[in-house]
């Protein structure tokens, strides 16, 4: 009986993962992020894991919107910062426990993202990418207004930690843990929403959306549930954020951080979930540890060599460094890459190389 | 104070206008979303202020020939942003956006290095002020606004009269078929990238040295945001839509700042809520051109 269910398993396991090379090296990295603790790093590097994590699924979360929907949106630090302030509020001011905290700032960045969804609905293009950059901007600024109750610049700090029982030393490798696991469960539903049915509806919306119209989709509510998933997710990155730094401030409505999910994900490889991911360990690794403990370079020059570099590779890779790894590992060709990859910022792409 | 807020109103709408104006014409033209259009706002003021700063500067040059080898520097840096980052990837907008992000806070690390973080004073213009009205007004605004109102009426003369303005509207109605006509389509963006970055060093200068008369390395932020915001009221691409953009976003502001307890925390922020509403209205601006659809 029990023979019969592990060779069912190990069946699947190895048709589904080990025969796909990607997806064995998904695994295997996987593997890796799960056994990087029992180097026993130094404690600082932890927490730079810990919060590539959270990036990650920032970054994951606005590559499902944009990548598969196209929807343009460079204010995503609008439901991360939500997320955030919704949680150190609530844990703070009004002293509730850190589950309740985070799935109020998790709802309340779902309610957010609906919000903003059917507000947005006619605004397309270049239109769109500043309009949604101009919200958290806006709420920064209503935050700013009423300083009594939300710390305006100073921001709000003492949060209680992620773990409260467990003991000092242990916190960080809980926290990794816990901010992997949350990792690996969000990658797989986000990749499995982008590849099920729902995902090839909304990349028919990026291409067309006169014609997903006519074939009868409702194209509002496709829209608006791809803004809300992806809400979600940033929202709990945020909430989780706030409880392991245990303070939070206007950085987290700040344009930089939006931007840090654009440049993950563009770095990465825009429409592959995992492309996000990839890129958001590779720019928080360069960032925070290597141009700070391998290579100490003056605070001033580390964000200038950071930008240049990140500069460089998208305009040598505008495709994305793990699509390219990917595609080396598939051996595509060239044209086929591009047929069956289809958002249109591919297809002027395509257009100009022929 | 009724009088206060159309005179300065009018005062500091005419100076946003030059702001936007740049930041519309390259739009307009290549389809570029230029984030570093701030940058090199703050570019200007900055190279200004370098020509013009006492000893341990090199030059102590004048006032007039100062601006005018600022502005000129500044517009070839623009051609040169141009040429080498967003040209190759100019079919694709949000790496463009990445980019020229990413180009501006380059620049800000640049003048981070080179003129540390503290706030530099730029020697003003022109002194004194006029009473207009029984309001009193720097004359250093008085001409801001008319230096302003001057490079518009000569952009849209050129825009409309000269053989390059023709050009450019050209591409900006059909980019394939301007090429077709024999117009060298990527010069012709450099140049007019080359016209936005100037007109953005101008309006650096002016505005900084009318206002606050302080250079700081993040003050290109809030710049870019009015910018954006007054574009996008008056519609992407349409320089008659970014004046009236400019009119109401600087009225909008001054009738916040002299009415609403507290108001000038919210100022940039009223720019930005009014375009939200406005796009909520009318998705394409007031005066926008049509959004291309795909194929």
């Amino acid at each position: 009986m029990v023979t019969t269910y592990l060779r069912r398993f190990y069946t699947s396991f190895a048709t589904h993962i080990i025969d796909v090379p990607t997806r064995l090296l998904a695994f295997l990295l996987s593997l890796l992020l799960i056994a990087v603790p029992v180097a026993k790093l130094p404690i600082n590097i932890l927490l730079i894991l810990t919060i590539a994590n959270l990036m990650a699924i920032f970054a994951a979360s606005w590559d499902l919107l944009v990548g598969r929907t196209g929807q343009i949106s460079l204010g995503h630090a609008l439901f991360f910062g939500i997320g955030g302030y919704t949680t150190a509020l609530l844990n703070v001011k009004v002293g509730w426990p850190v589950w309740a905290t985070i799935s109020a700032g998790v709802l309340l960045a779902f309610v957010a993202a609906v919000g903003v969804g059917y507000l947005t609905l006619r605004v397309k293009g270049p239109y769109l990418a500043l309009v949604s950059m101009a919200l958290p901007i806006i709420l920064s600024g209503i935050i700013l207004y009423f300083k009594d109750v939300t710390g305006g610049e100073r921001g709000i700090g003492g949060l209680s930690y992620l773990f409260p029982q467990v003991t000092y030393s242990d916190k960080s490798l809980a926290e990794y843990y816990f901010t992997l696991i949350l990792l690996l469960a969000s990658a797989i539903i986000l990749y499995k929403v982008a590849n099920s049915h729902t995902g090839i509806v909304l990349v028919s919306i990026l291409d067309d959306e006169v014609a997903s119209k006519a074939c009868g989709i409702n194209v509002t509510n496709y829209k608006v549930m791809a803004l809300a998933i992806s809400g979600i997710f940033a929202g709990l990155a945020g909430s989780i954020f706030a409880h392991i730094l245990r303070a939070i401030s206007l950085q987290m409505l700040a344009v930089d951080l939006s931007f840090m999910a654009v440049i993950m994900t563009i770095f990465g490889g825009l429409g592959t979930i995992y492309g996000g991911i990839a890129g958001a360990f590779i720019i928080q690794l360069l960032d925070k540890y290597v141009l700070i403990d391998v290579i100490a370079v003056r605070t001033e020059w580390r964000l200038l060599i950071y930008i240049a570099i990140i500069i460089i590779l998208i305009m040598k890779w505008p495709r994305g460094v793990a699509r390219f790894v990917t595609d080396q590992i598939n051996d595509l060709s060239e044209e086929r890459e591009i047929e069956e990859r289809g958002p249109h910022i591919w297809k002027k792409y395509k257009k100009k190389k022929k | 104070m009724f009088e206060e807020i159309i005179i300065l109103g009018a005062f500091t709408s005419g100076t946003l206008a030059l702001l936007a104006i740049g930041f519309s014409l390259i739009y307009g033209v290549a389809e570029v979303v230029n984030m570093a259009h701030g940058a090199l706002f703050m570019l200007g003021a900055y190279l200004y202020f370098f020509f013009t700063a006492p000893p341990p500067y090199p030059l102590q040059l004048d006032v007039i020939p100062a601006i005018i080898i600022a502005v000129v520097v500044t517009a070839i840096i623009g051609a040169i942003i141009y040429r080498l980052t967003i040209d190759p990837i100019i079919e694709d907008l949000v790496a463009t956006l990445v980019v020229t992000v990413g180009i501006a806070i380059i620049i800000q690390q640049l003048m981070l290095i080179q003129f540390s973080a503290t706030f530099r004073g730029l020697p003003n213009l022109v002194e004194g002020n006029q009473v207009i009205l029984g309001v009193t007004v720097s004359n250093s605004k008085i001409l801001a606004f008319a230096s302003s109102m001057l490079i518009f009426a000569c952009l849209y003369a050129f825009i409309a009269k000269i053989k390059i303005g023709t050009a450019m509207r050209a591409v900006a109605q059909d980019r394939e078929v301007a090429m077709l006509m024999g117009v060298n389509c990527e010069r012709l963006c450099m140049l007019t990238m080359g016209i936005s970055a100037s007109i953005a060093a101008i309006a650096g200068i002016l505005i900084t040295t009318s206002t606050t008369g302080i250079a700081q390395p993040l003050m290109w932020q809030t710049p870019l945001y009015m910018s954006f915001a007054i574009v996008i009221l008056g519609g992407l691409g349409s320089i008659k839509g970014s004046l009236i953009g400019a009119f109401i976003v600087g009225y909008t502001e001054i009738i916040f700042k002299y009415t609403v307890p507290g108001g000038s925390y919210l100022t940039g922020i009223v720019a930005l809520a009014v375009m939200t509403s406005v796009l909520l209205i009318r998705p394409k601006g007031l005066f926008g051109k049509r959004v291309e659809m795909e194929d």
